[in-house]
């Protein structure tokens, strides 16, 4: 994987451990999280165009703060369904 | 002459006996007698020592809880192959994303946080061991 930069793939693993971490609290568990993740970094193991890698670690990030919204919103939603009974 | 020495040493030996009698060589009922005076003083001593003394990991325990955490890790088949020594990508046959988790799996276990370079280091079982032992509170194998 990335095996052409080193600078390249350690930026892999960091977003890689940053979403892991991120899916500790993942609302279906963090087994469903890890395999899943596990999967879409897999899938993505044969390019070693360094753009492409870029836009991945891109991507990565983007999913990163998907996710990061996705606990906003359950934080804010249940917040919301204390307070206001309707 | 070989006849007279022998029996001098037998009564050297029988005198000098007694003094390395240890206790499970003695009669039952007198060990119960001694022992409260033997231990009393070693638990009195562990008692003032446990706030200073150099607790720290010993490399058996180390290892024993990074086996462990292999041994629970579900992407680990064939744990017969798990030992000491075992590498994470030949011996256990874990990719490098499963590194980066096992690696993060050992920082939790040992309440640390390994920087990444360090952790890019960490490949096999000895090589964690290692890290964790060099670490200020680890206490390195004397």
């Amino acid at each position: 994987m990335t095996s052409a930069n080193p600078a390249l793939r350690h930026q892999v693993k960091r977003i890689y451990k940053e979403l892991l971490y991120m899916g500790k609290d993942f609302p279906q568990g963090y087994d469903y999280f890890r395999t899943r993740l596990h999967k879409a970094f897999m899938s993505q193991q044969h390019i070693d165009d360094e753009e492409k890698i870029k836009k991945g670690i891109e991507r990565a990030e983007f999913v990163r703060k998907e996710i990061e919204a996705l606990y906003f919103l359950k934080k804010y939603r249940t917040l919301r369904h204390t307070y206001d009974k309707f | 002459m070989f006849s007279r020495t022998i029996p001098r040493f037998a009564r050297q030996i029988a005198r000098a006996a007694p003094r390395y009698q240890t206790p499970i060589a003695r009669p039952v009922a007198r060990p119960s007698l001694f022992q409260p005076k033997q231990t009393a003083p070693s638990t009195y001593f562990q008692a003032i020592r446990c706030y200073a003394s150099g607790g720290g990991l010993s490399q058996d325990e180390v290892q024993g809880r990074i086996m462990d955490l292999l041994k629970n890790f579900d992407k680990v088949q064939d744990t017969s192959k798990l030992n000491g020594e075992s590498h994470f990508h030949n011996d256990l046959g874990l990719d490098s994303l499963d590194t980066v988790e096992v690696v993060m799996a050992i920082e939790e276990e040992f309440s640390i946080e390994i920087p990444d370079k360090e952790a890019d280091a960490i490949h096999s079982v000895k090589q964690a061991v290692d890290y964790i032992l060099a670490q200020p509170d680890g206490k390195t194998a004397l």
